[in-house]
């Protein structure tokens, strides 16, 4: 069964191309269009993956990932920061501050699909469930 | 009555006059002594009187004079007292032992203030003998004696301090200074008779003058010991650094106001490279999708146009990348991490991801190296920047032929050379280029028809980069006939 992955981006351009990037592979994408709505449907539904942009409004990334990550409930979720924030220190930044994976934008569409699923356990990506249609 | 008399004429004497035990506590202290050191007789009664008036560096001198009036019965001498609020002053001393009617024994001291006097006399020594030299210095120069009054001030220094001439001769040093400085500068100043040296100009503290219409001002001062015959003296040279501290404070203020400019400099550049990416992310990916025929099949003409696309968004990727780069290179913010790095290795690298750009124009890619592998300390990521950058190079400019690295190392007069150079077949870079190839946006070739594209800060990057590696880039070129570029990293 293919992941649900929870999208947060506040960018409707950049999240029409995550969107359509995962949902042509075969995940099912929530959508969030800021901090706030993320960190509620990350509570709500549970995914299996969340990818969060950084500057958003109402709460940034770093809040997202911090009030989730004091919960015990959604204290183990995966998330992954994709963030236009590309100086040197930004990745060593994202990872100390306890984000699973850091990807910086522009994403690579060749490469983006692959790179998220490297999150995924292997019964939950959708290249395995494609093979088994 | 004769007794009376005399009682009432130690009493009401104008010097000090005291009488003392054998071993020196005080008995009797009349209102003369009251006065000049400035402890009643109730306070005076019973201690010993060298803990009273004697300065530290006169207690040696003052046991000394004590024995000898008790051996000879008398003793008369100059020297120095300290009064109750730590002041000093000069007293002419006449002692003599006397009897009383039950057979004990006192000494008797009549003291006479003569520290005035005293000051003048000198003042006109010194007078006659410096007041040339001093007129002709720049600061304002004070001489004054061990008790810290002023023998000699210069017009530089009274004008400093806003007297009158002569105004200051006589007067104690300390009323140049403001209050909250004078009880310190009291001990400074036994000290530092007791071991006079040279202080120069600015190894001093912070310190404040004290004009006489009360106001203040910051003064550099300079102490320096002068002994004559009669005395010993110091000379302060005064200056007022005023228009200094303003230099200083204005400095220090343009300092703080570039380091906060440089800090709102870095925060607009990383905003700008957010705010830019943020847009190219959609353009790149979209672009990205439609070549990789998600939505659908394209066309020839399609594919071609939106390569066409992609390639300037990526160039302009390019240029963000490389503008923030020579800002912080600029800045002096590169921080590098030098270790042992294998050249062989980095080039093959290098080469090996611009591979398919070169097998897509049919160029022959080739590296020589020595058999040994060529181990420098250097920074890894700025080492393969600038390899790429100029091998990159090096295959954009070449239409056919190849592109041959060379790896070499030598020795120079002791110093460890590392050559990595880079030759094309290409089409070289006009002589009138060559002058100004390393600055930015320095593109040549730029009115060749399908010129290919670069950011114009490649060359500059590298260039820069080899300098914060020790190294240099040179190149030679002829137009039409490709083109040698030599990065030479050299190591003690």
């Amino acid at each position: 069964m293919a992941a649900r992955i929870l999208v947060i981006e506040d960018n409707s351009a950049n999240m029409a191309l995550v969107r359509y990037l995962l949902s042509f592979s075969g995940y099912v994408v929530l959508e969030a269009e800021d901090g706030m709505q993320g960190l509620e449907a990350a509570t709500e539904h549970h995914p299996d993956l969340i990818i969060c942009d950084l500057q958003m409004p109402r709460l940034d990334g770093y809040e997202v990932l911090a009030r989730l990550r004091a919960r015990p409930a959604t204290a183990n979720f995966v998330i992954v920061a994709v963030t236009a924030f590309s100086m040197p220190n930004d990745r060593q930044m994202v990872l100390t501050a306890g984000f699973d994976g850091y990807l910086s934008k522009p994403i690579e569409p060749e490469r983006f699909v692959s790179q998220i699923e490297a999150f995924l356990p292997a019964e939950l990506r959708a290249l395995d469930r494609s093979s088994g249609d | 009555m004769e007794t009376e008399a005399l009682a009432l004429m130690a009493a009401q004497s104008p010097d000090a006059v005291i009488l003392l035990t054998p071993v020196g506590s005080v008995v009797h202290w009349n209102n003369g002594a009251d006065a000049i050191f400035g402890f009643t007789a109730d306070e005076a009664r019973g201690r010993p009187f060298s803990e009273l008036v004697i300065p530290v560096d006169r207690i040696d001198e003052q046991r000394l004079r004590f024995d000898e009036a008790i051996a000879n019965g008398a003793s008369t001498y100059e020297s120095v007292r300290r009064r109750k609020d730590g002041s000093l002053l000069y007293v002419d001393v006449s002692t003599r032992v006397v009897r009383a009617a039950s057979g004990a024994s006192f000494v008797l001291s009549a003291e006479k203030d003569v520290t005035h006097i005293k000051v003048l006399r000198d003042a006109k020594l010194m007078e006659a003998r410096f007041r040339d030299l001093l007129e002709s210095t720049p600061d304002g120069i004070v001489m004054a004696n061990p008790t810290g009054h002023i023998v000699i001030a210069n017009s530089q220094a009274e004008r400093l301090f806003g007297y009158d001439a002569g105004e200051l001769r006589g007067r104690s040093v300390d009323m140049l200074l403001p209050e909250r400085y004078r009880t310190a500068h009291v001990g400074h100043r036994s000290n530092y008779f007791l071991q006079p040296r040279k202080r120069a100009m600015g190894s001093g503290l912070d310190l404040a003058g004290l004009r006489k219409d009360g106001s203040e001002f910051p003064v550099e001062i300079s102490l320096s010991p002068l002994r004559t015959e009669e005395s010993a003296f110091v000379m302060s040279a005064i200056r007022d650094i005023s228009e200094r501290k303003r230099f200083e404070k204005a400095l220090q203020e343009k300092n703080q106001e570039l380091a906060s400019a440089n800090q709102a400099k870095d925060r607009f550049l990383a905003g700008m490279s957010h705010e830019l990416r943020t847009p190219l992310n959609a353009i790149i990916g979209f672009t990205g999708t439609l070549l990789m025929k998600l939505p659908g099949p394209l066309n020839d003409e399609q594919q071609k146009q939106l390569r066409i696309v992609q390639s300037s968004a990526r160039h302009l990727l390019a240029l963000i990348n490389d503008l923030l780069d020579v800002s912080k290179i600029e800045a002096g913010k590169v921080e590098l991490s030098f270790e042992a790095v294998d050249c062989g290795a980095m080039v093959g690298e290098v080469l090996a991801a611009l591979r398919p750009q070169a097998n897509e124009k049919g160029l022959d890619l080739r590296i020589q190296a020595p058999d040994l592998p060529i181990i420098v300390r250097t920074d890894r990521r700025a080492l393969s920047q600038i390899i790429f950058n100029l091998a990159g190079n090096a295959i954009k400019f070449t239409e056919s032929g190849g592109v041959a690295l060379t790896l070499r190392e030598d020795d120079v007069d002791a110093t460890r050379c590392i050559e990595i150079r880079i030759d094309d077949t290409g089409v070289g870079i006009p002589l009138a280029d060559q002058e100004r190839l390393f600055g930015a946006f320095a593109r040549v070739n730029s009115g060749r028809p399908n010129a290919p594209e670069g950011t114009g800060l490649g060359l500059h990057l590298s260039q820069k980069l080899a300098e914060l590696l020790g190294g240099k880039i040179s190149f030679r070129s002829e137009s039409g006939k490709g083109s040698s570029f030599s990065l030479i990293l050299s190591e003690r």
